[in-house]
């Protein structure tokens, strides 16, 4: 499991920096293009970020300019300022940190819940709800995308963030399978000595699982946050007015105005894409972690 | 903390002030210049009157303001579109009637008229009329000796002429180019005596007129090379602005509309360009424009129609309308206005542009329920064909049978 | 086997007492009391939206009017309507080139990051890096890569003596611009098999190796089979996503002002697109809940045929 440490290690020291001086050994000529590989692989994927983040610095001359140069001739500061200007910035990253904080919250308090239900307690439906939980994942989204959307439509909160909350408090079904599994893996005993000794079974649930199932939970409410953070669809079906709109949105309607700010347009994108920025390297391990059980992507 | 976001979100409909004055909000397509024009007049109607305070937002997105007035809560109670969306949307009860509220419908131009109406009731009603000619860049035409066409052969030859490549081949200038994807194309149908629909605007892809210009048009298109052409159009700057191609002199010609007599002097100046009307294939077909209006209307779902409709008749005025069309470079929907063109002589090439309504060929998109499927699917088509992939005569036939399944 | 293991009995609490039983009635009510949050979103976001959605199907239903009945219509003018195959056919290009692509290229990725060299974590973490990034955010930088005057690609191709394309400008490149849009956020997929690899027990390779055999041997007789529950899975994930691949395409396509776009000749519309436009920009509601259970059909059956399928090829632990 990777640490935070590790992530901040500076960069690799290269063995083969003086590969000419003795005949290198079969290893290490093997060393070498494995270095040679993987950090081309990291590049590849590293690149487009560069260009993303250079091309925000730049002038308009440098940014239209061929061939493209990925080192700025000029740094400045004039595509922030112009983004700044034309796109509420600071409102939209409100507006979605807002959205995405209330849906953690929903899923920090509905996914344990329903998770302690299916995995520790003795009952007929937790069975049947399992199998439930299972389906909803694999259901695509558009199925149910219209019937949702005419309910919030008949209850007037089309245009307000409900649509976009109340679900995270209902429970998602990964993140209640996630820490269903998590759960698997804690000794009934822990929960039967709680039991005998008179506690609730609700007090049970705060003092003794709760606890217990945090680094499950602080996954899920990652995950929920960057899905929340990240989400176009549903705030494409549901904000309609400017003032409410998330990140996501803001950019794509001002895309649709200047199809070819691309100063700017990367300037926003580079403040839109810091704050996931900065969740990853503080909870790489629960990134990784997550991922890795396989519950998602 | 909860709350106040929540609450803030929802009174996108205005609401209503303590000293009887009604907020209402007008989301429009306009942006930049144009909205900033629109902007001092709605400041002026707000400091005439205390009844209704208007609030504009500029919000150039047309899927949004479908959005807004498909829910049951909307962010505005006015905006604006062009004329051939009426049709659908009153079929569907998108948009409140406009009867019953005090409004003088008496002096418009009656063509412009007609699509506001649907099932006996106007649901809209236009403050500025659109036509679209062949505009042309004369330094161009002079450097390469190019004379201005007058049939659509010469107007081949003549974008050819005026195209030119570098050593690799690559597209520098263009002769002949597109304001919107697929303008060009659905515009030239009728210098071949085509038409998009029929007399009660249902779909007619498949008329003759519109198989000929395709063609035409893939003729032109191949000679130089799709690729080629994608290419150098993927490389277009903002339209209207100092990188539109046409202003900054990449493009020879293109078919646009009278609102560029005020951007160009403002965006371009000492852009010398010309007007002519398209040519024709045959005479019979010449002097063919595409007439457009831009349309206010109040959505069903606003919750303001009230004030929303008091702000609408001040917007179709003689006075507000003068002030926005002439700042807008736009023709004005009213007769009187119109006939009194003295008030429009500073913009460029305006009187072209105006004479072209009177136009026997001149034609109006239609408004049926079914126009914004179609035009979608006329777009693929018109790619199909720009691109090589079809021949006209097949991508058309699929539009064909795409219409019997459009909403009616 | 991640997805097959919650359906197995041995980890849910089997009730030892018989129903009707006090404490069993108890229990049962605290089952349902824990649960209760999802039991309301199960009935309201998924039990009656179903429902209703496959009612839709057969309507003519636009919103603002009351639903009108029509049977079968709405999937009689599916099947015969070009754009509904353009769209499927679009859907299927993307699927059936994408996910063995997305798979080789995640496990390639996931080979190099396993390698015993130093600042492995910092690779990997810049490998994942682009699947946190905003997927709106990512299709206007890959726009802008992919731009044919001032974009990186083509820039790059020119380096080898290639004249790179009019990505989104072609019909036929904007297929392959979603794809390489896509294939950059397979930082999960990696992760996932990157796990798998180091779970596969050392001993096994040396004694291949002892056996002769060479890398590639290595890999088809040791590695492939121990990570084929890994690769079922991620199959299958993968799959479901290129099903519904909607804002990839969406925002590639996107014209000014924001007009419903296709992409050039229709190119980029896929099955998820163009049931939104059908829903929000045509207002097609009922045509529109037709497509969406076209969709989950499909969806549901190309799964069942992959599971059909992992018999023959996914190697279980039991034999």
């Amino acid at each position: 499991m990777p640490t935070i440490n590790a992530t901040v290690s500076p960069m690799p020291q290269v063995d083969a920096r003086a590969p000419g001086k003795r005949t290198p050994s079969r290893h290490r000529l093997r060393q070498i293009r494995r270095y040679t590989l993987v950090i081309l692989l990291a590049l590849v994927f590293l690149f487009p970020l560069l260009t993303m983040v250079s091309t925000a610095f730049k002038l308009p001359s440098d940014v239209f300019h061929a061939p493209p140069n990925l080192w700025p001739r000029e740094w400045t500061l004039a595509n922030f300022a112009e983004a700044f200007d034309q796109i509420p910035v600071w409102r939209y990253l409100a507006n979605t940190l807002f959205i995405s904080g209330m849906s953690v919250l929903g899923t920090v308090l509905a996914c344990p819940l329903v998770a302690y239900a299916l995995a520790k307690v003795r009952w007929r439906g937790a069975r049947p709800l399992l199998i439930i939980v299972l389906a909803t994942m694999m259901l695509p989204p558009q199925v149910t995308m219209i019937p949702i959307f005419l309910i919030w439509n008949g209850l007037g909160a089309v245009g307000t963030y409900l649509p976009l909350i109340i679900p995270a408090f209902l429970g998602t079904p990964f993140f209640i399978f996630l820490i269903r599994q998590f759960l698997l893996g804690v000794p009934d005993e822990l929960i039967e000595a709680a039991r005998i000794d008179g506690a609730s079974e609700f007090r049970t649930y705060a003092t003794i699982v709760l606890p217990i199932a945090r680094p499950a939970i602080i996954t899920a409410a990652i995950f929920q946050f960057m899905w929340a953070w990240t989400d176009f669809l549903n705030p494409l079906i549901y904000l309609n007015d400017a003032s409410t709109y998330t990140l996501s949105i803001g950019l794509y309607s001002f895309f649709g105005q200047n199809t070819v700010a691309w100063g700017p347009l990367m300037a926003a994108c580079v403040l839109f894409t810091l704050p996931a920025l900065l969740l990853f390297l503080l909870g790489q391990r629960f990134f990784i972690g997550g991922i890795s059980t396989g519950a998602f992507k | 903390m909860v709350i106040a976001p929540l609450a803030a979100c929802s009174t996108g409909g205005g609401s209503d002030g303590s000293q009887g004055t009604t907020t209402i909000t007008f989301s429009y397509l306009w942006s930049g210049p144009e909205a900033e024009s629109l902007e001092k007049i709605i400041a002026d109607y707000n400091a005439s009157q205390s009844e209704v305070k208007v609030i504009g937002v500029s919000s150039p997105d047309f899927q949004k303001q479908l959005t807004s007035m498909s829910s049951s809560n909307g962010s505005f109670d006015i905006s604006d579109n062009f004329g051939d969306v009426v049709g659908s949307w009153a079929s569907k009860g998108i948009l409140a009637p406009l009867d019953d509220y005090n409004i003088d419908m008496s002096g418009f131009v009656p063509s412009s008229l007609t699509q506001m109406k649907y099932g006996g009731k106007t649901y809209s009603l236009p403050i500025a009329i659109h036509s679209q000619l062949l505009m042309y860049n004369k330094k161009m035409f002079a450097d390469a000796g190019v004379q201005v066409p007058t049939t659509m052969d010469e107007l081949a030859d003549a974008a050819l002429a005026l195209t030119k490549t570098d050593a690799d081949g690559n597209i520098t200038q263009l002769g002949l180019g597109e304001a919107a994807p697929g303008a060009t194309q659905r515009m030239i149908a009728a210098a071949f005596g085509g038409s998009w629909w029929d007399k009660d605007g249902q779909p007619t892809p498949l008329n003759d007129g519109n198989i000929q210009a395709m063609t035409w048009y893939q003729n032109l298109v191949n000679k130089i090379g799709p690729d080629k052409i994608a290419k150098f159009v993927a490389g277009y700057g903002q339209y209207q602005s100092d990188q539109d191609p046409f202003f900054s002199g990449k493009l020879a010609m293109r078919i646009d509309g009278e609102w560029n007599g005020v951007g160009i002097p403002k965006v371009a100046p000492g852009l010398e360009w010309g007007v002519i009307t398209i040519p024709g294939a045959s005479p019979q077909y010449k002097d063919t424009t595409e007439v457009t209006a831009s349309t206010l209307f109040i959505p069903a779902n606003s919750k303001h129609k009230e004030a929303a409709a008091k702000f609408l008749a001040y917007m179709v005025s003689p006075d507000a309308m003068k002030a926005f069309t002439v700042a807008l470079g736009n023709m004005p929907a009213l007769t009187s206005l119109l006939d009194s063109s003295a008030d429009y002589s500073a913009i460029e090439n305006f009187s072209a542009f105006a004479d072209a309504l009177k136009s026997p060929n001149a034609y109006a998109p239609s408004s049926a329920v079914s126009a914004g499927e179609y035009m979608t699917d006329l777009n693929k088509a018109f790619d199909s064909i720009a691109s090589g992939n079809e021949t006209p005569k097949k991508a058309l036939e699929q539009v064909e049978s795409r219409v019997s399944s459009y909403s009616k | 086997m991640s997805l097959r293991r919650p359906a197995s009995a041995q980890t849910i609490p089997s009730s030892a007492r018989k129903p009707g039983d006090r404490s069993s009635r108890r229990a049962l009510w605290l089952g349902l009391a824990f649960a209760s949050p999802f039991i309301i979103g199960f009935l309201f976001l998924f039990a009656y939206p179903i429902a209703a959605s496959a009612f839709y199907s057969f309507t003519d239903f636009n919103l603002f009017q009351t639903p009108r009945w029509v049977g079968l219509d709405n999937y009689s003018q599916m099947f015969g309507n070009p754009t509904f195959w353009q769209s499927l056919g679009n859907t299927l290009y993307l699927t059936v080139i994408g996910v063995p692509l997305a798979i080789i290229i995640s496990l390639a990725g996931a080979h190099l990051l396993n390698f015993p060299v130093k600042g492995q974590p910092l690779y990997r973490a810049l490998v994942y890096l682009p699947s946190i990034v905003p997927i709106v955010v990512g299709g206007y930088l890959w726009r802008w890569l992919l731009n044919t005057q001032y974009g990186f690609l083509n820039y790059f191709l020119g380096l080898f003596g290639i004249d790179g394309p009019a990505w989104l400008q072609e019909p036929d490149w904007t297929k392959p611009a979603i794809l390489l849009m896509t294939f950059w956020t397979v930082g999960g997929t990696t992760i996932i098999y990157l796990a798998a690899l180091k779970d596969v027990p050392q001993e096994l390779y040396e004694a291949a190796e002892i056996d002769g055999a060479g890398a590639w041997r290595r890999f088809l007789n040791v590695t492939w089979p121990m990570i084929s529950p890994v690769t079922l899975f991620q199959v299958i994930v993968t799959l479901i996503a290129f099903l519904q691949i909607f804002t990839q395409p969406f925002i590639l396509a996107q014209q000014r002002l924001n007009t419903p776009s296709a992409g050039p000749g229709g190119s980029m519309l896929t099955f998820a697109m163009s049931l939104y436009q059908n829903a929000f920009a045509f207002l097609k509601m009922g045509y529109a809940s037709g497509m969406a259970w076209i969709l989950f059909v499909l969806t549901l059956v190309i799964t069942l045929i992959v599971l059909a399928t992992s018999k023959k090829w996914v190697h279980s632990a039991n034999n």
